[in-house]
């Protein structure tokens, strides 16, 4: 089976370099990811509109090494003709890749958001649950990178069942959300800035799960996407 | 400067001169063999001119002598008066010719010595006549009269001019009697040849059927009448051929009597111009090689021995080509490779070194005497005690060279075979073809061409052949050639002529050495161009195969 | 060998959801699966020594029919020993033996009852390097034609020109039929061997690595004519080219030291393969 150091017995140790060189780019990336999440959350609870307008320039930085990546991938291809583990790990690569470039696409979201509810003063409620949802999220980036990383099934698994308990902490903080606009209709158009973040950072987990199941197909070779949890668990523990 | 040397070693260009050194050394001495027997050999059909000179004899007295000069050399002084020649003592060296003096029948001898200081009032007389006879050799002297019926038409000038014409007549009717005396009888002859054996053949089996005696009587004498219808007209043939003479008068004045019909050619070599030699040189070239031998062979042509060389190396071909590839493809493609097959291959190769004499002998031995006389036994009881295949012959001759030059065959057509890249094979075998489909629509084609070069390396060792032809079929004289108009054509029983048994036979078994030697040269230098031509042949089929396929050479 | 026409069962039609047809989509994406196959050789418990030596170990596999099946594998595991065996081309190497058999159509190939010859005429092969006969183009197509009796010229004419359009050389070689073949450029002369192999109809075509002499346009070509035969005849490839084996094959057997180590549709083991030995072998780890 697929393990850690299955990338670097090629005949080719050009070929070995640029398998590695393309995952630690993408690794480097999730890091700066990571980063981001971390900063726009920041700069939403902490209403820092500086640090919200960091976030955004920085998301350009992130769109850069995305089509660094999709081009390193195209150049081994091209190159290389990869076949099994390899092809699975580039095509692993250049998704996990786009999932990454969409969560720095949302932390820019919720910056922007950041911004706004600055200009429009505190918001009453609901920086809690973006708090608990935003550590939530990370951790799931951080273990689907992870498992990337060790090519670890299992904590693949466990970013999965993750974002089960994401969604379901979302839809809580959007009931409770939704009570206190109806009770408060005033901060309505504020509360809503709050759910749009809340909103994103639920799609931040959606993409770490993609990443999960691009590390369950990279390393089983089995394509588990658009499942429940229990089929998607059957088969990646199937041999 | 010993490093120079060293580097100069070192740099191979020693190396490159010591093979061009080889090879140019090579050259010569093939171009300077082939030059010499080309000028000596070639130099004998120009009528040289006839010197006369005063030769002043030992005693003082002296001779009128004529001649062609053959030969000149330098002679020391002290050699000659220890032969006894009288010479002044400031003289070192003196000048020798070797003179063509002919008249045979008169003085004994064809050649004479003569020194060139010995001989006064050296000159070169238009006048002076050189008759080619049919026997005792050349006739140097002065045309006196001609005569018709022993009645004198013609004298001095007038005579000559007579000449030219009575010869042309004679000459033409020598040709009639040739061809009636090699032709017609030849073949009345064959005729009651077998007319007798068959009846003897019918007396063997028993007692002759009376219809078949007759048909053999009927047919005897209609030949008897035939023969005796052409010897009538030979007969009348021979009288006129005889009916002219002349009488010609040697230098020093004795007069003969020449019959016409005893001539070949009559010519004045000193008033000849440069055409009329040309024409002359070129009617003599043909001559040679068209004509039959006279003279024990050391006048004439040699055509008999053109044509048993020619013919006995394409018989050879045919025996040897088909023998030898059948062996090669059976020890190349069938036999199973091991200790066998190389003992076998080493064999073979082996019987190429054997010297061609023991050839002759087994084939004397083995082909004349055990197979010859077994096939008399069987087929030719009839013609029996005289041997038909039991004697040495034109099959067993060719059947002894076929066996000396298989080897050469075998050798070079499993190159070629082994040369045939595996895929063709496979390729072939791959659509369902047998083994034998493939050698036979495949192999053997590709395979060509160097079985054309065995062929050529076969032809190019028989035609050189002599030692063992002499043993098993060469005759210095054959009375007919071994493939004519009589039935069978091919007459794989009769012996034959060989040019290279004929440069032995002039050159060395000749009465008249002297008059032979320049016939051995011309010999020899046409049997190079036979086995030439031959070999030009064998090689010029061998292009248009490699032609054929040449993008297989890997 | 019975002449019934595989026809692979058709998956239901999908609903048509949307404005998507799923039904085309499936058939591109058709999973091929050898258990779906009619099989046209049959390759059982065969082992080949070559004196002491053993150079094949106990293979077991079946070649479907009308597929292209590829075998791939390192230099010396015995793919083209392999391949040999089916037309028993090994005969011709002395010290070969074998054991097992080779079913075609249910007969033992191996046994003696087998006219060689005609095992060859059903199993054509075509070699690694390109070997016309030395002849004009037409008598090469014409060689096994003429092997097996037929001389009539009408018939010879058809069958070769059906031959040479088979090959995808006609209309190169239409107005030069009595050229000599070895004329031709190495791929024309690689098309022009298979030409001749198909002109008897073979049932098996075997290819011996048949591009690996030729530039890649040449194989191009090789490999699309390969496409273009499949419909009719069932063709087993050796390559130690990989991709060339992912290119043209439906089934893929990878062999290594003799064994047939995985055996399988291309797509997966070219993807997924589930043994390591052929996972290190196509992704380059191999030695």
């Amino acid at each position: 089976m697929v393990n850690k150091d299955t990338y670097s017995h090629h005949i080719s140790q050009q070929f070995n370099e640029e398998l590695d060189e393309v995952k630690k780019h993408l690794l480097e990336m999730g890091g700066q990811v990571e980063n981001q999440i971390n900063d726009a959350m920041e700069s939403l609870v902490e209403a820092n509109s500086e640090l919200a307008e960091t976030v955004m320039s920085n998301d350009d930085h992130i769109n850069r090494m995305e089509m660094s990546i999709d081009e390193e991938c195209a150049r081994i291809l091209a190159r290389r003709q990869p076949a099994a583990s390899d092809l699975r790990l580039v095509i692993a690569v250049s998704k996990a890749n786009n999932d990454l470039e969409r969560i720095g696409d949302e932390t820019k979201r919720i910056a922007k958001l950041a911004i706004q509810l600055c200009e429009n003063g505190h918001s009453p409620r609901g920086y809690v649950e973006v708090r608990h949802i935003t550590g939530l999220v990370r951790d799931m980036l951080h273990n689907a990178l992870d498992a990337f990383a060790r090519l670890d099934v299992d904590k693949a698994l466990e970013v999965a069942r993750a974002d089960q308990a994401v969604d379901m902490e979302y839809a809580t903080a959007i009931r409770e959300l939704i009570t206190f606009m109806m009770e408060d209709p005033r901060s309505i158009s504020r509360v809503i800035n709050v759910i749009w973040a809340l909103r994103s950072l639920e799609r931040v987990g959606d993409h770490a799960r993609n990443i999960a199941e691009h590390v369950i197909y990279l390393v089983k070779g089995k394509d588990v996407r658009h499942v429940s949890y229990e089929q998607m668990e059957r088969k990646a523990k199937a041999d | 400067m010993r490093i120079s040397v060293n580097s100069w070693f070192k740099s191979g260009t020693p190396w490159v001169w010591l093979n061009a050194g080889a090879v140019s050394i090579s050259v010569i001495m093939v171009v300077g063999l082939l030059g010499l027997i080309a000028v000596r050999g070639l130099d004998h059909f120009w009528p040289a001119t006839v010197i006369e000179a005063e030769l002043i004899v030992q005693d003082g007295s002296q001779r009128t002598i004529a001649g062609e000069i053959v030969q000149v050399e330098h002679v020391s002084a002290a050699q000659l008066i220890s032969s006894g020649v009288d010479l002044p003592d400031d003289v070192e060296f003196a000048k020798r010719y070797l003179l063509k003096v002919g008249n045979r029948d008169i003085s004994g001898s064809d050649f004479a010595w003569a020194l060139d200081r010995h001989m006064e009032k050296q000159r070169y007389p238009t006048e002076l006549m050189v008759l080619e006879r049919r026997e005792w050799g050349n006739f140097y002297g002065y045309l006196e009269a001609v005569k018709k019926d022993g009645d004198i038409i013609a004298t001095g000038d007038e005579a000559w001019l007579e000449l030219a014409g009575l010869m042309e007549r004679v000459l033409s009717i020598h040709d009639q009697i040739y061809d009636i005396e090699k032709g017609e009888i030849g073949t009345i002859n064959h005729g009651i040849e077998r007319l007798r054996l068959r009846e003897r053949g019918l007396a063997l089996e028993g007692d002759i059927p009376p219809e078949d005696a007759a048909e053999i009587a009927a047919q005897r004498s209609e030949f008897d009448a035939e023969y005796e219808d052409i010897q009538a007209r030979l007969s009348g043939l021979y009288q006129s051929f005889n009916r002219d003479s002349l009488i010609a008068r040697t230098v020093d004045g004795q007069e003969i009597e020449v019959n016409l019909g005893k001539v070949v050619r009559a010519f004045q070599p000193n008033q000849m111009g440069l055409i009329e030699k040309i024409g002359f040189y070129f009617a003599k070239l043909w001559e040679f090689v068209s004509d039959d031998p006279r003279e024990a062979n050391t006048e004439g042509g040699i055509f008999p021995a053109i044509y048993g060389t020619v013919l006995m190396v394409l018989l050879m071909s045919v025996f040897v080509t088909p023998f030898g590839v059948v062996a090669a493809v059976y020890l190349r493609e069938y036999a199973k490779q091991g200790f066998l097959t190389q003992t076998i291959r080493i064999a073979v190769n082996n019987l190429a070194g054997v010297p061609s004499i023991v050839y002759g002998v087994f084939g004397l031995g083995f082909f004349i005497y055990f197979l010859g006389d077994e096939i008399d036994q069987i087929f030719f009881p009839a013609a029996l005690p005289a041997p038909t295949f039991g004697t040495p012959g034109l099959l067993w001759a060719s059947l002894t060279l076929a066996l000396l030059t298989v080897p050469v065959v075998i050798v070079a057509t499993e190159e070629g075979l082994s040369r045939i890249p595996r895929s063709v094979r496979e390729g072939s075998l791959a659509l369902g073809a047998t083994k034998f489909e493939t050698l036979w629509r495949i192999i053997i084609p590709m395979s060509s061409p160097a079985m054309m070069t065995g062929l050529i390396l076969a032809v190019a060792r028989a035609a050189g052949e002599v030692a063992p032809l002499m043993l098993v079929g060469v005759v210095k004289l054959a009375p007919s050639l071994p493939l004519d108009a009589n039935y069978p054509f091919l007459h794989l029983d009769q012996k034959f002529m060989h040019l290279g048994f004929h440069i032995y036979d002039v050159g060395f078994q000749s009465p008249n050495v002297e008059a032979a030697r320049p016939l051995v040269y011309a010999t020899a230098l046409l049997l190079v161009m036979v086995i030439g031509a031959l070999n030009l042949a064998s090689v010029a089929i061998r292009n248009r195969l490699r032609e054929k396929y040449k993008a297989l050479e890997v | 060998m019975t002449e019934t026409t595989a026809t692979k069962t058709q998956p239901a039609a999908e609903p048509k959801t949307h404005a998507i047809d799923m039904s085309a989509l499936n058939r591109d994406n058709q999973k091929l699966s050898l258990d779906q196959e009619e099989m046209c050789m049959k390759v059982d418990d065969l082992s080949l020594f070559y004196s002491e030596k053993q150079a094949l170990h106990n293979i077991q596999l079946e070649i479907p029919k009308k597929r292209v099946t590829a075998f791939i594998g390192p230099s010396g595991c015995g793919k083209s020993t392999l391949l040999r065996c089916f037309n028993r081309m090994n005969d011709l190497v002395d010290g070969v033996r074998t054991e097992g058999q080779i079913l075609l159509d249910g007969q033992n190939i191996f046994d003696k009852k087998v006219e060689v010859a005609d095992l060859r005429r059903r199993v054509g092969m075509v070699f690694q390097k390109p070997n016309p006969f030395p002849k004009s183009i037409y008598e090469n197509v014409a060689y096994g034609l003429r092997i097996q009796g037929i001389n009539k010229k009408r018939v010879l004419d058809e069958r070769v020109e059906w031959a040479l359009r088979g090959a995808a050389l006609w209309d190169e070689v239409k107005d030069r039929l009595q050229e000599n073949a070895l004329g031709m450029s190495g791929g024309q002369q690689q098309r022009l061997v298979i030409a001749r192999t198909i002109a008897v109809e073979p049932e098996v075509l075997l290819l011996d690595e048949p591009a690996s002499a030729l530039d890649p346009i040449s194989t191009l070509k090789i490999e699309e004519l390969i496409y273009e035969l499949k419909s009719k005849f069932t063709i087993v490839i050796v390559t130690h080219n990989m991709q060339q084996a992912a290119r043209v094959s439906d089934y893929t057997a990878f062999m290594y030291m003799g064994n047939l180590v995985e055996y399988g549709d291309t797509d997966t083991l070219f993807t997924n393969p589930t043994k390591k030995q052929t996972e290190d072998y196509i992704t380059g780890r191999y030695g």
